[in-house]
């Protein structure tokens, strides 16, 4: 996947700014804050969005009004919308069979698919009556059920449960290991820490730093981390987490805690552990707003 | 894993079109808008129901200008008056102008996007959907109005032809308007109210007007497939007569054509050429 020289411009506003990259082979993370034009640089590299200047090139052709390549691409977008009507089985046959797939053929590749992101038991549900983390897998389903080369994820953890990352992390690591491509946006970067090492830094429409993720891990490490968590008993999370050293404040919200951490990694280790063990009732959702990465996305935009 | 995805082949265009219209048929007849159509056509319906039940209870024969007037003809104006200048318009509006912009709105448009066909095919094939989804609602209702209608003083076997050709007519309308709206819908920003304008503005006014301006709608063409004689004894009809130019029905059938092609194929064109940038 390569951009060249590539701007993207919303009448007066600029959603990406003269980007030139070329995105190797194997897992890259495309790491920025909310509004840092991840969302734009995925519907460009999808052909969903025309660049303004510039050109995007995907497997060596333009992908702008090339919905050939769709053979070889799957794209999980950000958005939670669905044809809420429709099961996980019916949708997800139903759109692998514009890839040319056969009725069999489609519904056999909606199984595999189905099975693969661990959701074949509520296959014949309706996506309307999914949680929040089955609509994630059910669009990963999609994304890759006809099994392309590239995989282009954008923001596929969001809203899951601690369990359900995990899973999907790994999964996201065994496709690497099959030889597939994969640009996976998210704006945590302990998220993306656990998939690769190679990453994109995107900030105000521009490409900031790309390479290891490891030179940017220690000045991330000096901001703290917030993580918002939707419990069952959120009070019961929060008495375990006070013994913690690395909690550095906590507060409620309704039917949630929102914790800052120094050491992200041993706490979302901790918090599945605490998942698993059940101890502290179910968990529905984890997310975290990106405060520490803008710390540190000012701080490079700064220097 | 390769040999998997070498097998398939970009499927053709009207291939493409019907497995679109296989995914998008469900969703568009469990739609709020198919409430909205049930709304429109259920109430010529229920006209019919109350005229029957009217004539029935009072038996006196209908009336109107003076002169009595029996069921096929009644028929032909409710035709008209609700279903061709009415009802049929109004649906080519509000579904021809959200084929695409339903999608949109939903932001479920990325995951058709990004699949290996043709974006003209996404276009055809909910444009057949809607179609599908109209015809079956409308014509219906229509042969519910039908039976109860004509039988007020005629018989409904003699009728029967024309009712095929009524059938007919609608489903020609509701393709022609379907076309030309899915044309604006994919061009204009305000779509709708560009098409509401369009038929409950422009088409009267230039299909009572003398003159080519008429030819500038498709409610002219319409007009040249109309099977009923409408009464024509009211000083307004007998001066609209002396203007009334009906275009023959091979012309009719031509140019209605026409329009379907030609907006279609625009229509396609502009979403193939567009980009659709989802709210977030």
């Amino acid at each position: 996947m390569t951009a060249d020289h590539v701007s993207k411009w919303y009448g007066q506003v600029i959603g990406l700014n003269d980007v030139t990259v070329n995105v190797p082979p194997g897992i890259t993370g495309l790491l920025g804050p909310n509004g840092a034009g991840k969302s734009t640089f995925m519907k460009l590299i999808t052909g969903q969005l025309k660049p303004s200047k510039g050109t995007v090139t995907v497997l060596g052709e333009p992908i702008w009004g090339n919905p050939k390549l769709f053979f070889r691409i799957g794209f999980c977008p950000e958005q939670d919308s669905f044809y809420e009507r429709m099961t996980g089985m019916e949708w997800v046959t139903a759109l692998v069979r514009l890839n040319g797939f056969s009725d069999a053929e489609a519904r056999a590749a909606a199984e595999r698919a189905l099975t693969t992101v661990d959701l074949m038991d509520a296959a014949k549900k309706r996506i309307g009556a999914y949680s929040k983390g089955m609509r994630q897998r059910v669009k990963l389903a999609q994304a890759l059920v006809h099994d392309p080369e590239v995989l282009i994820l954008d923001e596929p953890l969001t809203g899951m449960d601690p369990i359900g990352r995990r899973k999907t992390m790994r999964m996201i690591r065994d496709w690497a290991k099959q030889g597939k491509s994969i640009l996976v946006s998210s704006h945590i970067l302990h998220e993306i820490e656990l998939m690769t090492t190679n990453i994109l830094l995107i900030n105000n429409g521009r490409i900031l730093a790309e390479g290891n993720v490891h030179q940017i891990r220690d000045l991330i490490d000096t901001h703290p981390h917030t993580v918002y968590i939707r419990a069952e008993n959120p009070r019961g999370l929060a008495r375990e987490f006070l013994t913690r050293a690395d909690v550095i404040s906590m507060r409620f919200e309704p039917g949630a805690v929102v914790v800052e951490t120094g050491k992200p990694d041993e706490f979302y280790a901790r918090l599945t552990e605490l998942v698993a063990e059940g101890s502290c009732g179910s968990v529905s959702e984890v997310t975290s707003p990106d405060d520490n990465l803008q710390a540190v996305f000012k701080y490079l935009v700064k220097s | 894993m390769t040999d998997k995805r070498t097998a398939h082949t970009s499927p053709g265009f009207l291939y493409a079109a019907m497995r679109v219209f296989d995914l998008s048929i469900g969703e568009m007849l469990w739609s709020r808008r198919t409430v909205f159509m049930g709304l429109v056509v259920g109430l010529p319906v229920f006209a019919a129901f109350v005229i029957r039940i009217i004539t029935e209870l009072s038996a006196t024969p209908v009336t109107m200008n003076n002169s009595q007037v029996a069921g096929p003809v009644i028929f032909g104006l409710m035709m008209w008056a609700f279903f061709v200048r009415f009802s049929v318009p109004v649906l080519g509006v509000f579904y021809g102008t959200s084929l695409i912009a339903d999608e949109v709105e939903d932001k479920t448009i990325t995951y058709l996007f990004t699949r290996p066909i043709p974006r003209g095919a996404i276009l055809l094939g909910k444009y057949f959907a809607y179609l599908v989804c109209t015809i079956f609602v409308v014509l219906p209702a229509v042969t519910v109005v039908w039976l109860l209608i004509v039988p007020i003083g005629g018989s409904l076997a003699p009728s029967f032809p024309d009712l095929l050709k009524d059938l007919g007519l609608l489903a020609l309308g509701l393709a022609v308007y379907g076309a030309l709206f899915a044309f604006v819908g994919a061009t204009f920003k305000r779509p709708l109210l560009a098409g509401l304008v369009f038929v409950l503005g422009w088409e009267p006014i230039a299909v009572a007007l003398p003159g080519y301006l008429r030819r500038v709608s498709v409610a002219y063409y319409l007009q040249g497939l109309v099977p009923h004689a409408m009464p024509s004894n009211s000083p307004l009809s007998l001066i609209q007569d002396l203007f009334r130019e009906v275009p023959s029905l091979t012309s009719s059938l031509f140019w209605l054509a026409t329009i379907t092609v030609v907006f279609l194929w625009l229509a396609a064109r502009k979403v193939s050429n567009r980009e659709y940038v989802l709210e977030q």
